[in-house]
């Protein structure tokens, strides 16, 4: 019984003694040299981790993946922003921008952010940085024990608290529950049809992320929004596949690089390739241009 | 303690100091942290310059070709006039290198294949320096920031990683150094070589030293950019959004502004409206 005592004292103390050598790495993250175990509990998600949507929506960049964008959605919203989401459609069907503030290359912000392709999560203890594909292209959930601040500053992505559990005891971490409050700067839509938050701008979303049971290649985020423009929350699961591809190719996304829209005067245009001036929708008028001298034109 | 225990523990010790070692080699640094850039007070041009020592503009001094020696003024030129010059991100175009390196507020995260550099700036907001010992792809789809490999370094031999040399190329244009629209050459085939390391006397202190290899120079241009460490803990990450505050509208190559009603005025005297061909009605 000694024996067995002090050979089990003799490999602790093996061990002690490496705990003060080499990197203390967390997933694939060097976060500092070797001095707490307990830290070695994260999971490592490394990889490019892709959108998975399903056909019946039309693979469209939706908040619920399994259904169309827009009406669509079912969302739960109010009459009030019922109608704004009807009048955004129609505005859209007329040549219009409607309520999408990303036409117009804004940041989505929460929760449509988490649509984009191309997404990476690196972990580390006191951060989880999730880097995004798409023109809102970072995204920190801040896991070091912290209160939420007095003042937030008004962002489109929110302020993200985040807390670890190892749900099934064995030791790593295995879901990242994260809270997103505002206040958030907007207006902000859930998708390119112009379904709406309120335009007070005091969402919450609370989030869920694991890797799926059976499949360790796909990542769960399951969003539940809090907002007044809802008769009730409203949760989607958006599950991500990771790329096969070790090195896969990571896109740089800027919106204002492509994009060919301009709003003048509270007017939608688009403009050709040569970037000349389009309308938008039949009759419509021309910018004013009242400060070009006629002489000028 | 019999020998025979102490045996059992130093082999253990051995072995998994092998497998820590074999797991880990070499050590990487950890630069974590909010890192502020450091500019010369007083000069003009404060934030966004390539060499953070002098003025912005002809006061960099840049070995510039005769050829963009004429780009430049003509870029200042049409400023002067209320244009837009050869200056991208006025418009919300992504910086890419250099420019996108004198981001005031900086985030280095450091992982055995890749370190990743998070950036305050608007329309930069992520490098990625592939570490894993990867060898340049035959075809690189170009970019503002380009693509870049990087390679780590023990210099002092204490056992961990202290510099991180890094080439980049493929890029994507076109790009201006600063907002005078100091340029680089219109081919995109720039390379950049920089160098990051701590300073040896305060590790406070980030370095990235870069040097720009450029059909718009006469030679190599090297700047030594520092960042200082944020000493708090918790520091604010400001959420950049370039529309946001921002009246220049391009409509073809003309820049004009949009007063805060969202009537559009002309930029320059005597500018020319945009074209209104596509429209049946006349102007207002």
């Amino acid at each position: 019984m000694l024996e067995r005592a002090t050979r089990v004292a003799a490999v602790a103390f093996g061990a002690a003694l490496v705990m003060t050598i080499g990197d203390l790495v967390v997933g694939d993250l060097v976060v500092g040299s070797i001095a707490v175990a307990a830290d070695l509990k994260y999971p490592s998600w490394k990889g490019q981790w892709t959108p998975v949507t399903a056909p019946a929506s039309g693979h469209s960049a939706a908040f619920d993946p399994a259904k169309p964008e827009g009406r669509a959605q079912h969302a739960p919203l109010t009459p009030e922003y019922q109608k704004a989401l009807d009048d955004s459609v129609a505005d859209i069907a007329n040549g219009g921008f409607g309520h999408d503030p990303t036409a117009l290359c804004y940041a989505a912000g929460m929760p449509r952010m988490m649509t984009y392709e191309a997404q990476e999560y690196v972990i580390t203890p006191e951060v989880t940085y999730i880097m995004l594909g798409g023109d809102d292209h970072l995204r920190r959930v801040n896991t070091d024990g912290r209160d939420w601040p007095k003042n937030i500053n008004p962002t489109y992505q929110g302020y993200s608290i985040g807390r670890w559990i190892d749900e099934d005891g064995d030791g790593t971490y295995d879901v990242l529950e994260v809270e997103t409050r505002g206040p958030f700067k907007g207006p902000r839509a859930y998708d390119t049809s112009g379904l709406p938050l309120h335009l007070d701008d005091d969402s919450t979303f609370k989030e869920r992320f694991f890797i799926d049971k059976a499949d360790p290649n796909l990542l769960h985020d399951v969003i539940t929004v809090f907002d007044k423009a809802l008769t009730r929350p409203w949760t989607a699961d958006k599950t991500f596949r990771r790329n096969a591809d070790p090195q896969p190719e990571w896109p740089e996304y800027y919106c204002h690089v492509t994009s060919n829209r301009i709003v003048i005067g509270g007017e939608a245009y688009r403009m050709d390739a040569d970037g000349v001036l389009m309308p938008t929708r039949k009759d419509q008028p021309p910018p004013d241009l009242k400060f070009f001298t006629p002489m000028q034109r | 303690m019999s020998y025979r225990t102490l045996f059992l523990a130093v082999a253990v010790a051995v072995v998994l100091i092998g497998t820590a070692r074999a797991a880990d080699e070499p050590k990487h640094p950890n630069w974590k942290g909010q890192w502020n850039a450091v500019v010369t007070p007083g000069l003009v041009g404060q934030q966004f310059k390539f060499d953070p020592t002098k003025d912005r503009g002809l006061g960099q001094q840049a070995p510039l070709t005769e050829e963009y020696k004429k780009v430049h003024a003509d870029s200042m030129a049409d400023q002067a006039q209320g244009g837009l010059g050869n200056y991208p991100t006025a418009r919300c175009l992504p910086g890419g290198m250099p420019r996108m390196m004198a981001s005031e507020a900086q985030e280095y995260i450091v992982t055995p294949e890749t370190t990743y550099i998070l950036l305050s700036s608007a329309n930069d907001a992520l490098r990625r320096i592939f570490t894993d010992g990867r060898d340049w792809p035959k075809d690189i789809e170009p970019t503002y920031q380009g693509y870049s490999i990087g390679r780590w370094s023990d210099t002092d031999g204490d056992g961990t990683y202290d510099l991180l040399e890094v080439e980049t190329r493929g890029f994507k244009g076109p790009r201006a150094y600063d907002a005078t629209g100091l340029p680089l050459a219109f081919d995109n085939q720039s390379v950049f070589k920089e160098r990051f390391h701590l300073d040896k006397a305060d590790p406070n202190i980030l370095h990235v030293e870069i040097t720009v290899i450029d059909h718009a120079l006469t030679r190599p241009w090297t700047v030594d950019k520092t960042f200082r460490h944020n000493r708090n803990a918790r520091p604010n990450w400001r959420e950049n959004v370039c529309n946001e505050g921002n009246a220049n509208i391009v409509i073809g190559n003309e820049n004009y502004l949009l007063r805060a009603d969202g009537v559009l005025m002309p930029a320059k005297k005597g500018q020319k409206p945009p074209d209104l061909r596509y429209f049946e009605q006349g102007p207002k």
